[in-house]
């Protein structure tokens, strides 16, 4: 039942676009190698995907969530802040 | 087995979305939006889809309620409205008929609502009337 | 009379049903009503659209309350479906709710039809830079690259405002008890609702059971894509587990636990993994 629903869960995810974000993987006790060898590699696998982009938007009074697709598609009349990268902080009209 | 499914207008503010009430046995058992109505076009509020839901409210008053020393007694309407009348007269006597304020409900009919304004500002003489649906 | 009107007239007349659920036009909207023995005379009026409200909602109100009673009802493909997942879940009673098959939503296959409420419109020019077009396919929606996609996706769920529509509308949620009204699953007093943990909550509890009727997005204040969000959870039951929503007698795989487990758990995304 729990590997129906995970799967069925990964998939819908993976539409939303948060594919590889959730894992699921049984390992008795006695398993330690196989403990290790999972967690290191979920690890890295979401350490490869970088933050969340929920983290950003979940809270959805952000503004984030309102202007994240606008910036992406070049909407014209919001201020935009770019880094480029030696540093210095550009602020575009 | 009474089904009946009667259409209204939603009474919780001034737009005036179409809804459709679900009467089964002669009990409110459900809001829905009217499809067709050309208002809302099937959609409705939080607050419209929950219309019914105050009618068999049990936390609804059924009684006039005195409060006397800190606590609500039951009296018959004749008291309470010889008690308001009367605490009223003293207020606007005292303070001027600016001091009172009229607050209406959208859980009242239209005519009730007509009636409130009219006593504050014919019989009271303030124009402190106002309403929840007042968007 | 035409021919329908005579059918009902004649299955409450035979005691075949003791109510029919079906339209009639009142002061020139298309609503439902209830059919009985004692208005037969009403029959007259029956007419079977356009509007689409969900009636097996209202049968399983009449049988919950009347357990003997025997109900009719004109039923379009997406009624039919919901009638099957509502008996698969002991809403109704086998045969208790008999069907006269009227003419269904416009699709591809299906020109002539009486419903036209209830086909996406095509997306305006907003929702088309920012938000999901409902009328997109799946493959259109799958085609758009991971972080557009959720972009667009949590611009459609940011405009809830979690006025249920989506579930008091929907004819398979039936639960006394619903898991977007439980405090400590789903944040409260504020707008909007916690994304996209309030929309996915549903999309999960609609696997298995969404007939794809699309009343939900027609009931949306704020014209989320609901439906084709659903309709993804549908072609995943189908893809994982072989499973028709609404067609059939069966349980829906997350309530059967089966013999044997005929899947493994997926592995570590293989792209990260390089």
């Amino acid at each position: 039942m729990t590997l129906k629903r995970m799967t069925f869960l990964q998939h819908l995810l993976a539409f939303l676009g948060l594919e590889g974000r959730l894992h699921l993987e049984w390992i008795s006790s006695a398993e330690a190698q196989k403990f290790v060898a999972t967690v290191t590699g979920f690890t890295e696998t979401i350490r490869r995907l970088g933050p969340s982009p929920l983290r950003t938007a979940s809270l959805a009074r952000s503004e984030n969530v309102l202007t994240a697709p606008m910036r992406r598609s070049g909407c014209p009349g919001l201020s935009q802040t770019v880094v480029p990268e030696d540093g210095t902080k550009i602020v575009n009209g | 087995m009474d089904l009946k499914f009667v259409p209204s207008i939603c009474s919780y503010c001034g737009t005036g979305c179409g809804v459709l009430f679900e009467v089964l046995d002669g009990e409110l058992v459900g809001t829905l939006p009217m499809k067709t109505h050309p208002v809302n076009q099937g959609k409705l509020c939080i607050k419209g889809w929950n219309l019914h839901e105050h009618i068999n409210s049990p936390l609804r008053l059924k009684h006039p309620l005195l409060k006397t020393f800190g606590r609500f007694t039951k009296v018959d309407w004749g008291k309470a409205v010889d008690v308001t009348a009367h605490r009223l007269k003293e207020v606007i006597a005292a303070h001027g008929p600016d001091s009172v304020g009229v607050l209406v409900s959208a859980k009242m009919t239209n005519e009730e609502n007509y009636l409130a304004q009219k006593f504050a500002r014919a019989v009271i003489g303030t124009n402190n009337v106002d309403h929840c649906a007042r968007l | 009379m035409t021919p329908i009107q005579q059918q009902v007239k004649n299955w409450l007349e035979e005691k075949r049903v003791d109510i029919f659920l079906a339209y009639r036009i009142l002061d020139g909207h298309p609503l439902p009503h209830a059919f009985t023995r004692e208005h037969i005379e009403e029959t007259a009026e029956l007419v079977t659209g356009p509007a689409r409200y969900s009636l097996e909602k209202f049968a399983t109100h009449i049988a919950s309350r009347y357990p003997a009673a025997r109900i009719g009802m004109v039923a379009r493909d997406c009624n039919q479906r919901a009638l099957n997942v509502l008996r698969v879940w002991n809403q109704l009673k086998d045969g208790q709710v008999e069907t006269v098959p009227v003419t269904c939503c416009p699709s591809h296959l299906h020109h002539h039809a009486d419903c036209s409420y209830l086909e996406p419109h095509p997306a305006g020019a907003v929702k088309q830079q920012l938000g999901q077009a409902p009328n997109q396919s799946l493959a259109e929606v799958e085609a758009q690259p991971a972080a557009e996609r959720l972009d667009r996706w949590l611009y459609e769920f940011q405009k809830c405002i979690k006025c249920y529509g989506c579930r008091n509308i929907c004819p398979v949620c039936f639960c006394k008890e619903c898991s977007l009204e439980h405090a400590e699953l789903i944040g409260t007093g504020h707008l909007p609702p916690d994304i996209p943990i309030f929309h996915l909550v549903r999309a999960v509890h609609m696997a298995g059971r969404c007939v794809d009727c699309g009343l939900c997005e027609d009931a949306c204040p704020a014209e989320i894509p609901l439906r084709l969000l659903y309709r993804k959870v549908n072609a995943i039951v189908k893809d994982l587990f072989d499973y028709e929503t609404g067609s059939g007698d069966t349980l829906p795989p997350f309530s059967i636990l089966g013999d044997k487990p005929t899947m493994s758990p997926m592995p570590l995304l293989a792209a990260a993994q390089e």
